[in-house]
């Protein structure tokens, strides 16, 4: 039996290296007949289409923008995988979960394992929140690695004259399209003669770009977290727990000394505002980063280096969504313990 | 100078901060490391706050790079 397992894997594994070294040797030809090139790299998301409406309060244009096109997949990708795999899976009555639905078991008991270690009897509270946070930035990070996203998409004349003014979208830009849906032509990054065609391949925007990249939806969800944070701690310990921010107990109890105790609550609620900074801009900057690493890294070392470069971005985008989830769980679990009794029961 | 030279001088001077960062996750990684060496047993505990520690230093880091983006690619 084990003599009969190890001699397929070892067909396998056979099989597989010239697979691999057969895609190599096609990608070097590949790289050197249709030379990659940059993608054209901005910081705020793309408009992919025109005012679709105007909000009602504000007045404001509402455009799609290729985020939220990438958060939106996310979401569909999530609940498809929820109603459609996981839910059939529990409903089967199996007791041993093999393929997708044991990896989605493994990390959310890992996720549950972390919150009843830290939060004790509230994890049954705070674990959606860090499992829901964690699951949908998971997902939205690991869709920069898709082939395709960041790289196909339309031709946009305003983005073009954006990279350079020089070029006229309409006369100069001579590439061909990928395929044609409808009136839509749509074209991907790629190989492309002289500077003025490379502008213009350069200023294709992308259909789907990953949500990270984009600061609007980073800093959404920080708010979306620090809210709940309050909540789970009003929740916990009613109006005391404002009691951290605005310490007049301790102004009155202890005249002279309690004057510190105020002035260190005054300096709680800055900390407690830089948290929504500090969650955002610390995935943003990974996942943007990110990002910038495979389009320089695809286009100065085509061959073999991106995958490198590909193995790297998943371990950030897995570790990035279990840092946002882990931390939004502690700040929560404190949130829950009373300050005032702690120091109560130290002395 | 040139804008488009002082913005590159910029934004290599931008990510100078990222010696402080890479001085901290290198004190953390050698904490984690020698405390696992003395207690092999609580390696998972020591990995997991690690790790925590390492993501908190590393965000100065990323901080510095989100600066020395904006300089590169929004002003």
């Amino acid at each position: 039996m084990a003599n009969n397992e190890q001699a397929t894997r070892k067909w396998k594994y056979g099989v597989n290296r010239w697979v691999i070294l057969a895609i190599i040797v096609v990608s070097v030809f590949a790289a050197g007949m249709y030379p990659p090139m940059r993608p054209h790299i901005q910081l705020p998301a793309e408009y992919l289409t025109g005012v679709l409406f105007q909000f009602p309060g504000t007045g404001e244009d509402f455009r799609l923008t290729n985020s939220m096109v990438a958060t939106l997949l996310a979401d569909v990708l999530i609940l498809g995988l929820a109603i459609f795999v996981i839910g059939p899976a529990l409903r089967s009555g199996k007791q041993v979960f093999s393929g997708i639905v044991g990896v989605v078991e493994a990390l959310l008991e890992l996720i549950y394992n972390l919150t009843e270690g830290t939060a004790g009897k509230w994890a049954k509270t705070i674990f959606p929140w860090f499992a829901t946070i964690t699951l949908l930035v998971l997902v939205a990070n690991w869709m920069e690695l898709i082939p395709g996203v960041d790289s196909i998409g339309i031709l946009d004349e305003h983005h073009i004259e954006h990279i350079d003014h020089s070029v006229n979208p309409h006369t100069d830009c001579a590439i061909n399209p990928l395929f044609t849906v409808g009136e839509t032509q749509v074209y991907s990054v790629g190989y492309a003669e002289g500077s003025q065609v490379a502008a213009c391949a350069a200023g294709i925007v992308p259909f789907v770009r990953a949500a990270a990249t984009d600061l609007n939806f980073t800093i959404a969800l920080a708010i979306i977290a620090f809210l709940a944070i309050q909540i789970i701690g009003v929740r916990a310990q009613g109006l005391g727990y404002f009691e951290k921010f605005l310490n007049f107990r301790a102004l009155f109890a202890k005249p002279g000394m309690g004057i510190i105790d105020f002035v260190v609550g005054i300096f709680e609620i800055v900390s407690e505002f830089s948290k929504i900074i500090s969650f955002s801009f610390r995935l943003f900057g990974n996942i943007f980063a990110g990002m910038v690493l495979l389009f320089v890294i695809g286009t100065l070392i085509p061959v073999a280096a991106q995958t490198g470069v590909l193995l790297l971005e998943f371990a950030v985008g897995l570790i990035q969504a279990l840092v946002f989830g882990m931390l939004t769980m502690i700040f929560m679990a404190q949130a829950t313990q009373s300050h005032h009794a702690e120091e109560e029961g130290h002395h | 100078m040139e804008a488009a030279a002082a913005k590159l001088i910029g934004a290599g001077i931008a990510m100078i901060g990222a010696m402080g960062a890479g001085l901290g996750v290198g004190m953390a990684a050698f904490g984690g490391v020698q405390g696992i060496a003395r207690n092999p047993d609580a390696a998972s505990a020591i990995q997991t706050n690690m790790i925590l520690g390492i993501v908190f230093t590393e965000a100065i880091a990323i901080y510095c790079l989100v600066v020395a983006m904006l300089i590169l690619f929004v002003f």
